[in-house]
């Protein structure tokens, strides 16, 4: 159903009147009464509504125009929109509730669902819901099935096994980690830099507290991303996304793989409650009881790869972040301080980063400012 | 009823056989009558009583391929088409082996090859279907008619009027009767309508139209006689009032107090059976002995129509399932390849 | 122009397909034969049996007069007599003056007493022709209750040809519901052949994988309208045409829904104890494991259809509600 627009009638001796601007683009969408366009006459200026609501697909008068009162101006096509008022009238179920992200293992799951998961074994805690509210769609099942061997089944890639070795079967999780890492490789331009760190002051602070490293960490690493917010961003074809909120990902060991559960707005928070939520993460993702919004939505990633006694790394890039940082083992170690030789707590901080996004220069003034604020921070502030 | 017409224009076989049908319709009903005070037969009941003579003389005057919509109260027409007391006491009896198979009781009895058009509880919906029926015989030049009809109240329904005049527009081979039963229930003929005589009706539509006595078989025998031979000579339908008294209930369940004493106790002078052996007699064609033999012999009938419904098995719950839709077009009437020149 | 013969190339629009079958079958069976108002003379309210009563003769294209029950009554007589009568309803509304015929004469006969009733009541239904509450009605809901009688629907001209084909050599009564919106609105090109549109079968007039679209009649257009504009976000509907209302096709119904998993089902008659009840019953009962999402149903609100443009508009089903529903399930 099209609606026509006409230069209205402004005033009794009126005859014409101008197109001031048109307040929709041509193709835009607009609601009943909403201000379509203004109008100038001798008189006044005003601000014409819409009579109807839909798509603005015909303009016929340019801004600038003068025409007669009664000159067709313009079309809106109401075919592809229905107000929801109405279209309560004629739909049953339009106001579908959408489903509400329960706690993880208490979720509703549809007959559909419930049904394709018994067919193939799916521990529907592992899927990852595109839903309503998170919910697990039969798309989103049938994605996860399509994407694993079925756990219990043989995958050999070269002919049978002979005697001298042993097949192990790709869980999900391996080959989900699997297809990640190489595909992060293959889409970043990964490099390395190496900084060290003196944690005294942190090692000070940290006694009688019971408080890891990692929680420092992370606030040296929120307060460097502040400084140098390009870390905090993303690659895109229009650009680069800076992202405003700093989303930190806590890299989690787990028995069968990894997990990278993520603190959100690490910015805002405390080291007591950083070091809090740290544990509940990492609780939680050992004991598979984390949420798929949990481990969605980071915008940098830590690895604390020092607790086998790791030096320095070069991890992967968790994408669509443009940088990762590993934290190796704290270990005392000799080194110069005004000429002459002191004791202190070293660790070696890696830092992956994606050359497409920033350069070493960036980089470096970035991990500059987490070396800083690991060593002069005032942490009984910031506890 | 002249008695010298009489006696030209009905032939001695044909009366006593109609004397032998009005017999057994009486005792066929006296049957299913009793049947239903003990508590054998459930649902409706409906009889005749003491109107058999119309649908027993209307149906005498029918040849063999033409057809009949009747209604309930036509039992003897049932009998001369040739449905058995048996098949009409199992229809009673709810049994599989009447003409619906259980699937419909009392008087709702159809069978195309025996030329009987089922009817339905609405009253008068049976005429709008009996024209439909003339109206293929004549558009397939079939000297064939129907005969069809319904009380005094069914004349108060839409559909009496529709097919009063759609026979009389479109010169239908069919004779609509109105079987004047003077209450349609508890509803005398003066709340029914504002007329005394149905048959003025049948002018209002275009048709002509004769009062009859219901109650003597010669003269409902006669009466249809010449309406049937107009019909199968192309001139259109005749509207026939046959005059008569409900002796019984609307059913078997309604005492009919709302019937004044008097009215019934003169009809019972008037009845039927009395009035057709009076008959038989002032003709010579029987008298008190072959009477009592007639009557015998219908009750010997239904007896054994009896017998045969009381064995026959009743249907079983799943075949309530069946029947909804057919799988092929209806067999036509008996000898509907036979076409006839007029009468 | 609509008199036709067998022997048609060419375009022919919904109203013209339906002469056409007409038409074919009274030139095969000669005991096909037409009754109702104004069809002889005048050829016809909607011109449908133009030229008609020249062809065939006054007895064949029978001007009956202003008595539905009458004439209906009519045609299950002669049906019984062994003739195939197609009585015309004027307009769908004016069925419910034969409505006593129908459902307890003509639906009930075979099966109280085992005789068949070949009669096809045609009916032209549906609104969006500014006819207001007695030109507009879709009546199907009443007759679907109804145990014996056959309904159908069809969307296209190919269709309307075949069921009405299908309809007329049927040993039961149908009653044949053609939409009065589409007879000139759209045009086909159709097979030479005597082709036959089986009745219970539905079609699916367009595949998809998301979003089922069960639905008959003028909304069959509107769903695939739908299902254009819904490409563009990436939804793909698929629209099943039932074709015919009784007996429902359940097996294709529930082909489609194990399918997509979501299902919309659309009609234009009111919505409370319309079809699109029934039909998602038997989804809640038949296709529960195979559900995504809620059933949802578009429908007229219930009231009589209203005259006025705006009141008429607001009232029917519109491609746009399809389209928000749509959107809704498919984010469910």
């Amino acid at each position: 159903m099209a609606t026509d627009i006409i230069m209205p009638q402004l005033g009794e001796s009126i005859a014409e009147g101008t197109v001031v601007k048109w307040l929709v683009p041509l193709g835009g969408t607009i609601e009943k009464d909403q201000s379509l366009l203004e109008v100038e006459t001798e008189k006044v200026d005003l601000e014409v509504p819409s009579p109807a609501t839909g798509v603005l697909n015909e303009i016929l008068v340019k801004a600038g125009e003068t025409v007669a009162v009664g000159t067709l101006l313009a079309r809106i096509d109401s075919t592809s929109v229905s107000t929801p008022s109405e279209v309560i009238h004629r739909v049953g179920g339009v106001v579908v509730r959408p489903v509400e992200p329960g706690a993880p293992g208490e979720e509703h799951h549809s007959p559909a669902v419930r049904q394709l998961a018994k067919e193939h074994e799916v521990d529907l805690t592992h899927v990852k819901g595109t839903g309503a509210g998170g919910r697990v769609t039969k798309k989103d099942v049938l994605e996860f099935v399509s994407q694993s061997t079925p756990a219990g089944k043989v995958s050999v890639a070269n002919g049978e096994p002979s005697m001298g070795e042993e097949v192990l079967p790709l869980t999900p999780m391996r080959k989900t980690i699997a297809d990640r890492m190489l595909k992060s490789r293959q889409t970043s331009a990964h490099v390395s830099t190496f900084f060290e760190a003196d944690f005294s002051s942190i090692a000070a602070f940290r006694k009688g507290r019971d408080l890891t490293y990692l929680p420092f960490v992370v606030r040296a690493v929120t307060r460097a991303m502040r400084d140098v917010p390009m870390v905090n961003s993303t690659w895109g074809d229009q650009g680069i996304v800076i992202k405003k909120d700093l989303h930190i990902g806590i890299a989690t060991a787990l028995e069968d793989g990894l997990l990278v559960p993520v603190v959100r707005h690490a910015d805002r928070k405390t080291l007591t409650q950083l070091a809090k939520e740290i544990a509940d993460l990492a609780e939680r993702a050992r004991s598979k009881k984390l949420s798929p919004d949990e481990v969605q939505g980071g915008t940098f990633t830590i690895t604390n790869h020092g607790g086998f006694g790791s030096l320095f790394s070069a991890p992967i890039i968790h994408q669509p972040q443009i940088a990762i940082l590993g934290v190796g083992a704290v270990q005392k170690r000799p080194v110069v301080i005004n000429d002459a030789i002191a004791i202190r707590p070293m660790g070696y901080l890696s830092l992956s980063f994606d050359h497409r996004v920033i350069d070493g220069a960036t980089a470096d003034q970035f991990m500059a400012k987490v070396k800083h604020y690991l060593e002069q921070s005032h942490w009984e502030q910031i506890l | 009823m002249d008695l010298a017409d009489v006696n030209s224009e009905i032939k001695r076989a044909d009366l006593l056989h109609m004397y032998s049908y009005l017999r057994l319709t009486r005792a066929l009903e006296d049957r299913i009558t009793a049947l239903y005070r003990q508590g054998r037969i459930v649902g409706g009941c409906y009889t005749s009583h003491g109107m058999e003579a119309i649908a027993v003389g209307y149906a005498s005057a029918l040849e063999r391929d033409d057809v009949i919509a009747p209604f309930h109260r036509d039992m003897g027409a049932f009998l001369i088409r040739g449905i058995t007391p048996g098949e009409i006491l199992a229809q009673y009896l709810g049994k599989r082996t009447g003409p619906t198979k259980g699937k419909d009781g009392n008087v709702h009895m159809g069978d195309l090859k025996r030329g009987i058009i089922g009817f339905v509880s609405h009253l008068a919906d049976n005429l709008p279907v009996a024209t439909g029926a003339a109206l293929a015989f004549k558009m397939r030049g079939e000297s064939r008619i129907v005969f069809t009809g319904t009380g005094d109240g069914g004349t108060s329904r839409g559909d009496f009027h529709e097919a009063m005049n759609f026979a009389a527009v479109r010169k239908l081979p069919v004779v609509i009767f109105c079987n004047n039963n003077q209450y349609a229930y508890s509803t005398p003929i003066r709340y029914q309508m504002a007329i005394s005589d149905v048959v003025d009706r049948a002018k209002a539509y275009g048709m002509p139209g004769e009062i009859v006595d219901g109650n003597d078989v010669a003269a409902v025998y006669l009466a249809s006689k010449r309406a049937i031979k107009k019909a199968r000579a192309g001139e259109g339908p005749t509207f026939l009032e046959f005059k008569t008294m409900r002796m019984h209930g609307h059913s078997e369940h309604d005492p009919a107090k709302y019937v004044p004493r008097e009215l019934l106790e003169e009809w019972k002078t008037r009845d039927p059976i009395l009035i057709a052996e009076r008959l038989l007699v002032q003709l010579g064609y029987g008298d008190e002995t072959y009477f009592h033999e007639v009557g015998e012999r219908a009750k010997k009938e239904v007896e054994a129509g009896l017998e045969f419904a009381e064995k026959s098995p009743l249907p079983e719950g799943p075949e309530a399932l069946e029947g909804v839709f057919a799988t092929e077009g209806p067999d036509g009437c008996a000898n509907a390849d036979q076409s006839r020149s007029a009468a | 122009m609509t008199m036709t013969t067998t022997q048609t190339t060419g375009e022919v629009t919904y109203l013209e397909a339906i002469s056409q079958a007409l038409d074919e079958e009274m030139m095969r069976d000669e005991r096909v034969f037409l009754m109702g108002e104004d069809i002889g003379q005048y050829g016809g309210a909607f011109r449908i049996t133009e030229g008609f009563l020249d062809k065939y003769g006054e007895w064949r294209i029978l001007d009956t007069p202003l008595a539905e029950s009458g004439f209906v009554g009519a045609a299950i007589g002669a049906a019984m007599m062994g003739l195939r009568p197609v009585v015309e309803m004027q307009f769908a509304d004016f069925i419910s003056c034969a409505f006593d015929q129908i459902t307890e004469v003509a639906a009930k006969n075979h099966y109280r007493w085992g005789a068949a009733v070949p009669m096809v009541i045609r009916a032209p239904f549906g609104g969006g022709v500014h006819g207001g509450p007695f030109h507009s009605e879709c009546p199907e809901g009443w007759f679907f209750h109804s145990p014996g009688l056959k309904l159908v629907a069809p969307s296209t001209p190919y269709d309307a040809k075949g069921l009405l084909k299908a309809a007329i050599r049927d040993p039961n009564p149908v009653i044949y519901f053609e939409h009065k919106f589409l007879y000139r609105r759209i045009k086909a090109t159709l097979p030479t052949d005597d082709f036959i549109v089986p009745i219970g079968k539905a079609d699916v007039k367009r595949p998809g994988s998301d979003i089922s679209v069960i639905t008959y009649g003028a909304m069959v257009h509107l769903a695939l309208e739908a299902a254009q504009l819904l490409t563009k976000e990436g939804i793909d509907l698929e629209v099943l045409d039932l074709r015919t209302l009784v007996p429902l096709d359940k097996e294709a119904i529930f082909a489609t829904v194990h399918k997509t998993s979501k299902a919309i089902v659309l009609h234009e008659d009111n919505k409370t104890g319309g079809i699109g009840a029934e039909i998602s019953a038997l989804l809640a009962e038949e296709c529960f494991d195979s559900l995504d999402g809620p059933i949802m149903r578009i429908a007229a609100p219930d009231t009589p259809v209203p005259f006025s443009t705006p009141l008429e508009e607001f009232f029917l089903p519109k491609t746009a509600d399809i389209v928000t529903a749509a959107r809704t399930l498919a984010a469910y």
